[in-house]
């Protein structure tokens, strides 16, 4: 009953747009003052504190900050030059470059919002010129930028890892095979539409032109050369990669020139802010975490759960139709800090592996982000390129479904997020 | 008035900024010159204690920042589909549980400071807990001193039922196209 009275208090402030982490921190209170009483108060300084420094998630900043910098730096032109030598033949040339071009770039800072406005105010005005509905513009971008949130670095990844208590390295790891298949998927998808609507090629493959603008774009490669090669090959952690990333991107930003102290300082506080939000609800979760604990919801909802069923593929289900319904309402860093506490007594007693489990809750939330109402990155994408965003959400059922198949498949093919992790780790 | 606000508000958002970006460059340095020595085969004794604490004075500096340009994360779609009257005793209502709950923040954050009035850290014998610590009142003090400076905006937007969020957006997208007719 009381635990009743907390949940319909805390969705009650969500709804009068009490900031989530408040929200989520006052019915921690509220738990505290039902179960410890008046005087137990003090914990909230405690708890808001220790919340806050856990050390895992210095990789946060960092990687926002590398992102915030390599948005500054001048690599976005010379990575879509590059991918435009790479695949800008094939019809529709300019919808697989910014599928390609995103799988390097968003979600690296953290914030999807900046990296659709920085990526995709220089290509839906492209691609609008050479004929390209912007409803297809908006939706080419809007999902394969969401598709990015599962090819590392990723924070929700790094949240998600702090939150289950599971490695970041093995969830980044475990990203890579479903984000190349969901590109591939994208791709498809995106070349149906330009055979449909005669979409032009972009330009014909050029071996000195490749050549040219691989020179052009390498400094830029040294990102995913220092974090996904020093992750894979244990040389590093994440958040030593994090913090070589941003050595790399300041490294690269100034190599090309692009980049002064104003940029950096911009950066810098896009940074500060981006990670403070995101810690804020961290440490807001500690109290409610707290309460959880002591009244064993977790337990409880473990129990419950495993005594109508104890397969792991009805169990995953109900946990998929779940975090794709908050995904509609939630950004990913407060649905992840939120839920996933909850759930992962009952992950770990249904024996389902968390490292799998992980890329099966970031793929709902990626989903997430493509269905309104609160869908930042599909909203985005429509302001750049001036379009309807339920003309747009037409169009981008069709690439949103190659999400949901990634999804259907790494849930019930583990074998397939797991591959590599198998490979590197166990 | 409204100049006097826009002034204050400029000046906070500034001291803020400021503050949240030293901090970022210290947090930088911090993890770069670990990582370095690490990967020479050095290690700090006092790196883990020292970056977990300016990750939590970032946290509470830039919340307060966040909290001037209402950008923390909401949920506002609810609130701008009901009736105006209703929507702006909920706005009253919401305001009130915010600034309630970082006036318990600050209330508690000043008990503990009095509890470990002695006490330092462990790798640094020389700094006091108290030091450290004294982010959780001192946030919660700015955290409140910039969601009522911010209140006024937030209360005029919501009243002709702009999303916060759907501004922000717009604000980021023309930031990006200027950018982009300057380059050309």
């Amino acid at each position: 009953m009381l635990m009743l009275a907390i949940f319909a208090a805390l969705v009650a402030m969500i709804c009068i747009n009490v900031p989530i982490a408040i929200a989520l921190a006052l019915a921690g209170v509220l738990g505290l003052l039902a179960t410890e009483g008046a005087g137990s108060l003090v914990t909230i300084a405690l708890d808001m504190y220790d919340g806050s420094t856990k050390f895992s998630l210095i990789a946060i900043p960092m990687f926002v900050l590398a992102g915030a910098i390599m948005n500054a730096g001048g690599i976005t032109d010379r990575l879509i030059n590059f991918v435009s030598a790479i695949i800008g033949f094939i019809r529709g040339g300019l919808a697989m470059v910014n599928i390609g071009v995103s799988l390097f770039f968003a979600e690296i800072s953290g914030s999807a919002v900046a990296d659709v406005a920085a990526m995709g105010s220089i290509l839906i005005p492209q691609m609008k010129k050479r004929g390209y509905s912007k409803e297809l513009a908006a939706s080419v971008t809007s999902s394969s930028a969401s598709l990015a949130i599962i090819i590392p670095p990723s924070i929700p990844m790094i949240l998600y890892a702090a939150s289950a208590g599971t490695s970041v390295e093995q969830l980044f790891v475990a990203g890579v095979v479903p984000g190349l298949l969901g590109a591939i998927g994208l791709m498809f998808v995106a070349y149906v539409f330009a055979r449909r609507y005669d979409l032009p090629t972009e330009e014909a493959f050029n071996m000195p032109r490749l050549r040219e603008t691989f020179m052009d774009a390498l400094p830029a490669f040294s990102l995913p050369v220092i974090i996904l090669g020093g992750i894979f090959g244990g040389f590093v952690t994440a958040t030593e990669a994090a913090g070589l990333a941003v050595i790399a991107a300041i490294a690269v930003s100034v190599w090309y020139r692009q980049i002064d102290l104003a940029h950096l300082r911009r950066a810098m506080l896009d940074g500060g802010m981006q990670t403070a939000v995101v810690m804020l609800l961290v440490a807001a979760s500690v109290l409610m975490g707290g309460f959880l604990t002591r009244a064993q919801i977790p337990q409880q909802l473990a129990t419950g759960i495993l005594n109508f069923t104890d397969q792991q593929w009805a169990i995953l289900l109900i946990l998929n139709f779940f975090f794709l319904v908050i995904g509609f309402f939630l950004h990913s860093a407060a649905a992840i800090i939120l839920v996933v506490p909850i759930v992962i007594p009952l992950i770990t007693a249904a024996g389902i592996d968390p490292v799998h489990f992980g890329l099966v809750v970031t793929l709902n939330l990626a989903i997430g982000q493509q269905t309104p109402p609160v869908a930042s990155v599909l909203i985005t994408a429509c302001a750049v390129a001036r379009a309807n965003i339920w003309e747009v959400s037409k169009v981008n059922v069709w690439f949103v479904m190659v999400l949901v198949l990634v999804l259907l498949l790494c849930t019930y093919v583990p074998s397939v997020p797991l591959f590599l992790v198998e490979y590197f780790y166990r | 008035m409204n100049a006097l606000l826009h002034r204050t508000n400029c000046i906070a958002s500034t001291l803020l900024e400021w503050i949240t970006v030293l901090l970022m460059v210290g947090l930088t340095v911090v993890v770069i010159l670990a990582v370095s020595a690490r990967l020479m085969g050095q290690s700090f004794f006092w790196y883990d204690e020292v970056a977990a604490i300016m990750l939590a004075w970032i946290t509470y500096y830039g919340s307060a920042l966040a909290a001037l340009h209402r950008r923390h994360i909401g949920f506002d779609s609810v609130l701008l589909a009901i009736p105006p009257r209703a929507r702006m005793l909920a706005v009253l209502v919401g305001e009130g549980l915010v600034l309630l709950f970082f006036v318990l923040m600050a209330r508690a954050g000043f008990q503990v400071l009095e509890v470990l009035q002695g006490d330092t850290l462990t790798s640094l014998p020389w700094v006091p807990v108290q030091f450290t610590q004294s982010v959780i009142p001192i946030g919660a003090i700015l955290f409140i001193i910039c969601q009522l400076l911010s209140l006024p905006d937030y209360w005029s937007k919501t009243a002709r039922g702009i999303s916060l969020e759907h501004a922000e957006i717009e604000e980021e997208v023309e930031t990006e196209m200027d950018k982009n007719k300057e380059r050309g």
